[in-house]
C-alpha cells in the first residue's frame, strides 16, 4: 500500500443545515490502526459528520479525504472503488430485510469479488461466526433477530470485504451492557488483529474508557477536544465535565 | 483489501523436517488472492500424522479470509489445529489466527432451510388458519368499536373522518369522472354499431343506461377506489405499525380500531355511493355524446328516451351495492394494514394483497347481487 498518511482527514468542514451552520470549521484526522470515537451532545451533527465522511452527503464547505483522496472531487466510479475499502455499521443495522443474514453478508462479496460460490459461502460462514453469531442465525431474516444480533449481522456484512476502515454509528446503542462490552471487545480484537481503523460516533462512556484510542469532542460546531480519553476527561469545559460525570454517580 | 496493486503473489511450500513437517506460506494471504490460495492449499499435500509447524517468515499480508482458508483446508486434510505450531507470526497475526480458529471451531456452513412437501403443507395450512382467526378477531374488535361509537357518538373522530372523506372522495372525483365518461363512450360506441345493424338506433339509450347505472359505474368506481384508497389504507396503517405508532395509540388508552379504522370505513362507505352517482351521470353523458355523433340522436331525444326507459329503481339498485363494496374494501385494507410485520418488505406485500383481495371481493359481491336479484331494479 503506497499511502501511509492519515486514513481519514477532515479539513475545515462547514455544514449549512436549515438556516444555521451545523459545523463551523471542523478539522481532524485518523491514522492507520487507530480507534477513534466522536462524541457530542444530541443535535451537534455527529451523524451528519459521519455521513459526510462516508460520502453519502456533501459538506457545504471543506474537504473529506479518505485514504488521501478528496471524496467530494471523485467521480461516482472512483467513489465506489473507495467504498469497497471501508465498511459501515449503521445504527439500526440497515440489514436488507428481504434477505437472510447469510445473503446480507454475501451481498458485498457478490458485488465486488468474483469468488466461486463455495469459497464465498465459506467466507460468509466465517464472518458470521467472527461477528459472534451462532450458525443458526445465518438462515434467519433480520426481522427474526434481536437488536444485538442485528448489530452483529451488520458487523459481519461490514467486514465482508476485509475493509481497512470501519465506520460505526452508535455501535452499542440498544445493547444490554454485557452484549455491549462483548461487542467492544470483539471490535477491539478485530481492529488490532486486522489492522483495522475504526471511526465511530458513540454515546457509550464504557466504550470510550474501554477500547477507544482517541476521543474527538464536537461542541457548537467545532472540535473542542481531541486526545486520549483520560486527558479529554480532565479538560476544564462545562459540557465535557458534565458528560463525563453523567455516570459518576454509580462509580 | 480490494486493491489489485502491490501485493506479492502467494506461495506455499511444504518441507519435511526431522521432527515433522514445516509449512512455509509466502506473499499475500488475503481475500484478493483467495482463489489462488485455495488451489495452493488443496494441491499441497500435508501429512497429518506428524507434528506440523507453520513458518510465517515469508508472509507479507494476512487477513481473516486467509486464516480461514488455512484453518479449513488443513482441517479438511485431517490436521488437528491445536497441534500446529505457529512460528514467526507477529502478535496481531497470532491474535487474528486464534480468534478465527476458535470461532471456526463451532463447525458448519450456513445450512439452507430444507422444506419437504409435508411440513410445507402443514406450515401453509397453519398460516391460513391463523390468518382466518386473526380476521375474525379483527372483525370482532371492529364490531365492538362500532357498538361503542353508537352508544357514545362523541368517540367518533370527526377531524380524521373529514380528512378521509376528502382524500377518498373529493380527490378521487376527477379520475372517477374521467374513467366512467370514457367507459360510457366506449360502451355506447360498441353498442351503437350493433343497434345500427337492426335500425334500432333509439334502443341504444335503453342498453347504455341500464349497463352504466346497474353495473359499469358501480363496479368501475369500486375498482378505482380499491386500488386507490384501499392500497393507501394498508400502506398507511402498515407504516404506522412499522414505526410502532399503533402501539403508541394503544398505550394512550385509545383503540387503534376506533382511531384508524372507523373513520376510514365510514369515509369509504359514505363516498363510494356518491362517487358512483357521479359516475352514472358521466357515463350517460359520454354515451349521449356518441349517440349524437354516431347515430344522429339529438340530446333532447336521448334524454327524453332516458326518462321513459330508466326507472329510478335501477339507479338505486346500482347505488345500493356500493356501500357493501365499500365495507369490503375498507375491511380488507385495514386488516391487511394491521397484519404488516416490522420490516420494509412486508408493507409492499400486504398492499399488493389488499388490492388483489379487494378486487376479488368486489367482483364476488357484485355477482352475488346479480344472482340474488336478477330482476332487481328492472
Amino acid at each position: 500500500m503506497s499511502f501511509t498518511g492519515a486514513i481519514l482527514q477532515v479539513e475545515n468542514l462547514h455544514t449549512h443545515l436549515g438556516d444555521q451552520w451545523l459545523h463551523k470549521g471542523i478539522n481532524f484526522s485518523v491514522g492507520r490502526g487507530e480507534v477513534v470515537a466522536l462524541i457530542g451532545g444530541s443535535g451537534t451533527g455527529k451523524s451528519v459528520l459521519l455521513r459526510q465522511c462516508i460520502g453519502l452527503t456533501r459538506p457545504s464547505q471543506g474537504k473529506v479525504r479518505l485514504f488521501g483522496e478528496d471524496i467530494c472531487a471523485l467521480s461516482g466510479r472512483q467513489l465506489n472503488q473507495v467504498r469497497s475499502r471501508y465498511g459501515v455499521l449503521f445504527q439500526e443495522g440497515a440489514l436488507f430485510s428481504s434477505m437472510t443474514v447469510a445473503e446480507n453478508v454475501a451481498a458485498p462479496l457478490q458485488e465486488h469479488t468474483r469468488l466461486p460460490l463455495k469459497l464465498r459461502n465459506e467466507l460468509v460462514a466465517m464472518k458470521i461466526r467472527l461477528a459472534g453469531l451462532p450458525m443458526e442465525a445465518a438462515s434467519k431474516r433480520p426481522s427474526e433477530l434481536s437488536g444485538g444480533m442485528k448489530k452483529r449481522a451488520a458487523l459481519a456484512r461490514a467486514l465482508a470485504l476485509e475493509p481497512e476502515l470501519l465506520f460505526l454509528d452508535e455501535p452499542t446503542s440498544g445493547l444490554d451492557p454485557i452484549s455491549a462490552r462483548e461487542f467492544d471487545h470483539l471490535l477491539r480484537v478485530l481492529c488490532d488483529s486486522l489492522g483495522l481503523t475504526a471511526f465511530m460516533a458513540t454515546h457509550d462512556l464504557d466504550t470510550l474508557w474501554g477500547m477507544v484510542d482517541r476521543v474527538i469532542v464536537l461542541y457548537a460546531g467545532k472540535v473542542i477536544a481531541n486526545g486520549p480519553v483520560n486527558e479529554v476527561a480532565k479538560l476544564d469545559h462545562d459540557w465535557i465535565r458534565a458528560y463525563f460525570s453523567a455516570h459518576s454517580g454509580r462509580q | 483489501m480490494l486493491q489489485a496493486m502491490t501485493h506479492a503473489s502467494p506461495s506455499l511450500e511444504c518441507i519435511a523436517a526431522a521432527d515433522g513437517c514445516v509449512l512455509k506460506p509466502g506473499g499475500c494471504w488475503c481475500i484478493d488472492e483467495l482463489e489462488r490460495l485455495d488451489q495452493l492449499l488443496t494441491s499441497t499435500p500435508v501429512p497429518h500424522d506428524c507434528r506440523l509447524k507453520i513458518d510465517a517468515s515469508g508472509l507479507t499480508d494476512l487477513d481473516s479470509a486467509g486464516v480461514m482458508l488455512v484453518v479449513n483446508r488443513l482441517r479438511a486434510q485431517g490436521v488437528v489445529w491445536s497441534n500446529v505450531d505457529l512460528a514467526d507470526f507477529n502478535a496481531h497475526q497470532l491474535d487474528l489466527i486464534q480468534l478465527v480458529a476458535e470461532r471456526l471451531d463451532a463447525r458448519g456452513q450456513p445450512r439452507r432451510r430444507r422444506s419437504a412437501l409435508l411440513p410445507l403443507l402443514g406450515r401453509k395450512a397453519a398460516e391460513q388458519i391463523r390468518a382466518m382467526v386473526s380476521q375474525f378477531v379483527f372483525f370482532g374488535r371492529l364490531v365492538e368499536a362500532v357498538s361503542e361509537v353508537v352508544r357514545r357518538p362523541r368517540l367518533l373522530r370527526l377531524r380524521e373522518l373529514t380528512t378521509q372523506l376528502e382524500t377518498v372522495g373529493l380527490n378521487a372525483l376527477p379520475i372517477v369522472m374521467l374513467m366512467t365518461f370514457l367507459i360510457g363512450v366506449v360502451f355506447a360506441f360498441l353498442l351503437g354499431v350493433q343497434v345500427q345493424k337492426f335500425g334500432a338506433n333509439i334502443f341504444i339509450v335503453d342498453g347504455v343506461s341500464l349497463a352504466v347505472t346497474r353495473e359499469l359505474a358501480p363496479l368501475l368506481t369500486a375498482i378505482l377506489v380499491a386500488g386507490r384508497s384501499g392500497a393507501a389504507f394498508t400502506a398507511q396503517i402498515g407504516a404506522m405499525k412499522v414505526t410502532e405508532e399503533i402501539d403508541a395509540i394503544a398505550t394512550l388508552g385509545l383503540s387503534p380500531i376506533q382511531v384508524l379504522v372507523l373513520p376510514r370505513l365510514l369515509a369509504i362507505i359514505i363516498t363510494l355511493p356518491l362517487l358512483t352517482f357521479v359516475g352514472d351521470v358521466m357515463g350517460v353523458l359520454g354515451s349521449s355524446l356518441v349517440a349524437h355523433a354516431q347515430l344522429d340522436i339529438t340530446y333532447y331525444t336521448f334524454f327524453e328516451r332516458l326518462k321513459s326507459v330508466l326507472p329510478a329503481s335501477t339507479v338505486w339498485f346500482g347505488l345500493a351495492k356500493t356501500p357493501v363494496f365499500a365495507a369490503a374494501i375498507a375491511l380488507i385494507a385495514c386488516r391487511n394494514g394491521f397484519a404488516v410485520q416490522r420490516d420494509a418488505r412486508s408493507v409492499g406485500e400486504y398492499t399488493t394483497k389488499t388490492v388483489v383481495q379487494s378486487l376479488v371481493a368486489v367482483i364476488l359481491i357484485d355477482s352475488l347481487f346479480a344472482i340474488a336479484f336478477p330482476e332487481g331494479g328492472l
